[in-house]
């Protein structure tokens, strides 16, 4: 009757159900969670006395104020006991962030957990070893050691661990936390020493925001509250209606509405003017966080749509015209920043030099927003209000900067125009990351400490991989195969690499015994140095997975203790497990720490106890919370005052405990966490850098931009001669509200995977007409670098002659059309940026055309 | 083809109406329709315009619903062009009232929106559950019944 399986009655979770609290395992905003878990056959009643819940179910739940338990909240899953249980997961109603609000990703939390009748049986259960085209089960035993002789025999073969690459997360939420990013942390930086290293998303071990960190400026600095409490707030290459969801609905929205207008009164100064928000944002693309907020509020929003790469001088270009119109206060200047270097900014970014008419006109040719335009922020940005008040600005700003070209001087231009402005510090303003995933960084010190001003940059790793070097990749929680960029000559050389090893292992026989396997594996990887050896350690069988000799199988977010912040507001709390993982999944930490004390015994049998005390780290890590605890030691002392909070790590949680997480719930702890000097307690940190900046002398560090130089090789090559007739349409790319990252879980969803079938590019209305093209084609969108099938959405969401696409989609990612471009400066990529073409196929694929749906995404009129 | 409700399956189903509820009972895991549904009659395929919705209550007086002729076919569409659909009226996200506006429905609390030809699927906006479609029915003289709910209508753990 239905397309996809739906229900009309949902289990009530008993009074005895087993009552967890946690957060959402996807975005940034990290909504509250509450998670039932009771044995099938038994179900509550609908007398508040007779359910978990505590509510009257027998009449309906009244709209906004009501608890949201829908049909995609519930799941039944199986424990070791070999028995079923009902696993509800309902947004926590005594969260500050989400107040019982919930978003189409999180919202389907339950239908994640691992379940025999659904997509999500297909995750990886034991471990697997490839052996010739196929995989077969072998038990963690072998694995372990397999794993231990290789990396030991490379190490002693080479004397150092060059040769041993690995692609980790670094970051909280997504069933990682402090406690895995510890153990991975401890194994490659205090065991190991290895500097081939990349993060998640990216080819390096970096910072994606160097330029504001290495001004003094952590880039998780605003409480939420501010986002209620800005004058303007500044959206500038986030969209945080689809990526961010709630913090936008629950906290920005009401504040354009006017509806926190009494909250403004109660925090600004005596006779501080109080009025709705101002919103704007900075964006390529019409995007929904525009278009929503157009609705509500028509006269207090604007877009800005500069060129892509252009940024930077948009932002030097407001600046200016701040500079100009004198919306600044010099005392704070001289008081909080450093005034030399303030020299070099107003040459190089500021450009005081130009006169403002010809800077303006420069600024508009580069950036293509009109100096008008560009004035006008200025004054939603800064112009001081009646009575000569401060304006209070909240920037946050995204992927579409920290993925743009020019990485570091892009989120450094934003950062100081924050600065100039005096908009940090002070309630209702702030700048920084909106973020993509919660966090929950703590190691030992990174390879690479800083950008190339500050012993940098770090090493491309895939190009170190593409290159022909390393000999053993370890890929953890993350899909290179997809979320790469140069993703298509990525995939086909790491394709090339491990063939070769599997090739010559099947060569006179496989192997037989672990021993044996090892053996022939070291010396192929020593006389064939293009072979490659390759582990994944996951949840599910990823595309990077095809091409691996190891498959490891991880814990997924529910199945272990673990604790994160979120971006929004840096709030530390416990996501508590609510079920065991299925079969001989392991959380992340304790297969890091496995490993090492696997390579240990080794190093021990041989008489070599030092070596052997180094990967022993682990040996004393018997829960969660023993890790968590370790972690902690990493941080600096963090008996503070306020005064001195920017001295500390971000992170800091010294002196938490999974007990004080307990007892706090929802309300979590603010990091960096101090122990006040005066009272011994521990406090939380509401928002930073109101007294003093992130340096060694508290003083924020001005930087001179560069200058307009143009595109980058890898995309110029598109924009001249015969190939910019070619390749006519400027390509950019981000995500969609409905699924998360490569989407692993959402694949196996039908309520995402049948809304969401294809990759999708968006075609403006008007390219669409000249190429006689329709919302539901599809079409092959094509450049030097790579290509791939996408439906076309019809949408003004992209100016003519742009083109979208879609992010990381399993049935082909739009990194493969991505150049291999990285910032100079950080090695961080352009995601968002190159040229390409489109043809319609020949043909069609009915049954997706009949199933998805093609209606206008940015559209709420 | 028009589907039409004959007149035996139509007393079947109004004599089988009742909406209790049963405490503590045991729980109901099959897919919908798992409980027994009144066949309401909404209106006559004559009355019915395209692009002009038709609201009403379904399965009760607190469920309002809305009909809908959208001019394009729909999966579960019901009439000549088979684009007559239902669906429940209460965003699957909070409960806020959903409008057809446009070809779809759209929920101003936070702006989810709902493709009627795609079985009510959430295309923008936070809610995870599509919205439920209620599907119908069509008698020989052209009368349209609601007869079912496919999908939990927010605010409850039980349709009836
Ligand atoms: S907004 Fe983010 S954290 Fe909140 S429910 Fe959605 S995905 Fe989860
Ligand atoms: S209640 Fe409809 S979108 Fe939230």
């Amino acid at each position: 009757m239905a397309l996809i399986p739906r229900r009309d009655q949902l289990p009530i979770p008993p009074k005895n159900a087993k009552v967890y609290n946690t957060v959402c395992q996807y975005c940034n905003v990290g909504c509250g969670y509450k998670v039932y878990v009771w044995p099938v056959g038994e179900q509550g009643g609908p007398k508040p006395s007779q359910n978990a819940f505590g509510l009257d179910l027998s009449t309906p739940q009244p709209p906004l104020a009501g608890q949201s338990y829908t049909e995609t909240m519930h799941a039944v899953t199986v424990g070791r006991d070999g028995q079923q249980y009902h696993v509800v997961i309902v947004p926590a109603k005594d969260s500050p962030i989400n107040r019982g609000d919930y978003s189409i990703r999180g919202g389907t939390n339950a239908l994640t957990v691992w379940s025999l009748d659904r997509g999500t049986q297909d995750r990886l259960t034991y471990p697997l070893l490839r052996v010739g085209d196929q995989f077969q089960a072998i038990t963690w035993q072998d694995a372990l050691t397999l794993m231990g002789l290789l990396i030991k025999g490379i190490r002693d073969r080479d004397g150092n661990d060059d040769n041993i690459a690995v692609k980790c997360y670094d970051h909280g939420g997504s069933g990682q936390g402090f406690e895995d990013n510890y153990g991975a942390g401890k194994l490659f930086f205090a065991a190991l020493s290895v500097k081939h290293i990349a993060i998640h998303n990216r080819p390096a071990y970096n910072s994606e925001v160097w330029g504001s960190r290495e001004r003094g400026v952590h880039e998780l600095n605003y409480t939420y509250e501010d986002a209620r409490l800005a004058d303007t707030i500044v959206l500038w290459g986030a969209n945080p209606y689809e990526t961010a969801t709630v913090f936008y609905v629950e906290h920005m929205l009401p504040n354009i509405q006017g509806a926190t207008v009494a909250e403004k009164q109660q925090v600004f100064e005596r006779g501080e003017p109080a009025e709705p928000g101002y919103l704007i944002v900075i964006d390529p693309r019409k995007t929904s966080s525009y278009t929503v907020a157009a609705q509500v509020a028509p006269d207090r929003v604007m877009l800005l749509r500069p060129n892509l790469g252009t940024d930077y001088i948009l932002a030097n270009a407001i600046a200016r015209a701040v500079w100009e119109k004198g919306y600044y206060d010099m005392a704070y200047l001289q008081a909080r920043t450093d005034m030399a270097l303030f020299e070099e900014y107003k040459a190089k970014s500021l450009k005081l030099s130009v006169p403002y008419a010809e800077f303006m006109a420069q600024a508009e040719r580069i950036t293509g927003v009109s100096r008008a335009e560009i004035e006008k922020a200025a004054d939603w940005i800064a112009k001081p209000k009646a009575g000569r008040f401060k304006r209070r600005t909240l920037t946050i700003y995204e992927k579409g900067i920290i993925w743009n070209m020019k990485n570091y001087d892009q989120v450094a231009a934003i950062v100081q125009l924050a600065v100039l402005t005096h908009n940090i510090g002070r309630p209702g303003t702030g700048c920084g990351r909106q973020g993509g995933h919660q966090e929950g960084y703590v190691r030992p010190p990174a390879p690479t400490p800083g950008s190339i001003y500050r012993g940098g940059p770090p090493v491309n790793v895939d190009k170190f991989l593409t290159d022909g070097k390393g000999k053993f990749y370890w890929v953890i929680a993350n899909d290179p195969y997809l979320s790469t960029p140069n993703n298509q000559v990525f995939r086909k050389r790491i394709h090339e690499r491990t063939e070769k090893l599997t090739k010559a292992l099947g060569a006179g026989g496989e192997p037989g015994t672990i021993r044996e396997r090892a053996q022939k594996i070291l010396d192929v990887l020593y006389q064939d140095p293009d072979a490659l050896f390759m582990v994944v350690q996951d949840i599910y069988m990823t595309e990077t997975a095809r091409d691996a000799h190891l498959i490891l199988p991880a814990a997924a977010w529910g199945e272990a203790n673990d604790t994160s912040i979120n971006c929004n507001s840096r709030l530390l709390r416990l996501y508590e497990k609510f079920m065991d993982p299925p079969g001989e999944a392991k959380p992340d930490w304790e297969i890091f720490k496995l490993v090492g004390l696997r390579i240990a015994e080794l190093y021990r049998a041989e008489g070599k106890a030092q070596e052997a005390a180094k990967f022993e780290f682990g040996k004393d890590w018997k829960t969660d919370e023993d890790v968590f605890l370790a972690g902690a030691e990493e941080f600096g002392d963090n008996r503070v005052s306020e005064e001195d909070e920017a001295k500390l790590e971000a992170e800091n949680y010294k002196g938490v405990t999974y007990k004080l997480l307990k007892e706090l719930g929802q309300k979590g702890i603010q990091t960096p966490v101090r122990r006040d000097p005066k009272t011994g307690k521990l406090v939380g940190t509401v928002r930073r850098y109101t007294y003093k900046f992130g340096t060694p002398d508290g003083k924020f560090k001005w930087y001179g931009t560069d200058d307009w130089e143009g595109y980058p090789a890898e995309v110029a090559k598109y924009l001249e001669g015969e190939k910019a007739r070619q390749y006519p349409f400027w390509v950019t790319t981000g995500r969609a509200q409905t699924i998360w990252q490569t989407a692993y879980h959402d694949r196996r969803l039908p309520e995402k995977a049948l809304a969401l079938p294809l990759p999708y590019v968006e075609v403006n209305p008007e390219d669409a007409r000249r190429l006689g093209l329709q919302s539901g084609d599809l079409v092959e969108v094509y450049n030097e670098e790579g290509n791939g099938t996408f439906l076309v959405y019809v949408t003004d969401a992209v100016k003519p002659g742009t083109l979208f696409l879609v992010m990381y989609h399993w049935r082909g990612t739009s990194n493969s059309l991505v150049s291999g471009y990285t910032d100079p400066k950080t090695t961080i990529p352009w995601y968002k940026g190159t040229r390409a073409n489109l043809r319609k196929v020949a043909g069609a694929i009915p049954s997706v055309q009949q199933t998805a749906s093609v209606l206008q995404q940015n559209k709420f009129d | 083809m028009t589907q039409t409700l004959s007149r035996r399956r139509f007393v079947q189903l109004t004599a089988a109406a009742t909406a209790l509820f049963a405490a503590g009972g045991k729980a109901q895991l099959g897919y919908a329709p798992s409980l027994t549904y009144p066949a309401v009659k909404v209106a006559n395929l004559s009355q019915v315009k395209t692009g002009q919705p038709i609201t009403f209550n379904y399965p009760d007086a607190s469920s309002p619903a809305i009909l809908v002729k959208l001019g394009r076919p729909a999966i579960g569409g019901v009439g000549r062009e088979r684009d007559i659909v239902a669906f429940s009226a209460l965003c699957t996200h909070m409960g806020c009232p959903v409008q057809y506006e446009g070809g779809r429905f759209l929920c101003r609390c936070h702006y989810s929106m709902f493709d009627p030809a795609k079985a009510g699927q959430t295309y923008q906006g936070l809610a995870s559950s599509w919205l439920p479609q209620i599907p119908l029915r069509v008698d020989g003289k052209g009368d349209i019944y609601a007869v079912a709910v496919a999908g939990l209508i927010w605010g409850r753990v039980k349709n009836v």
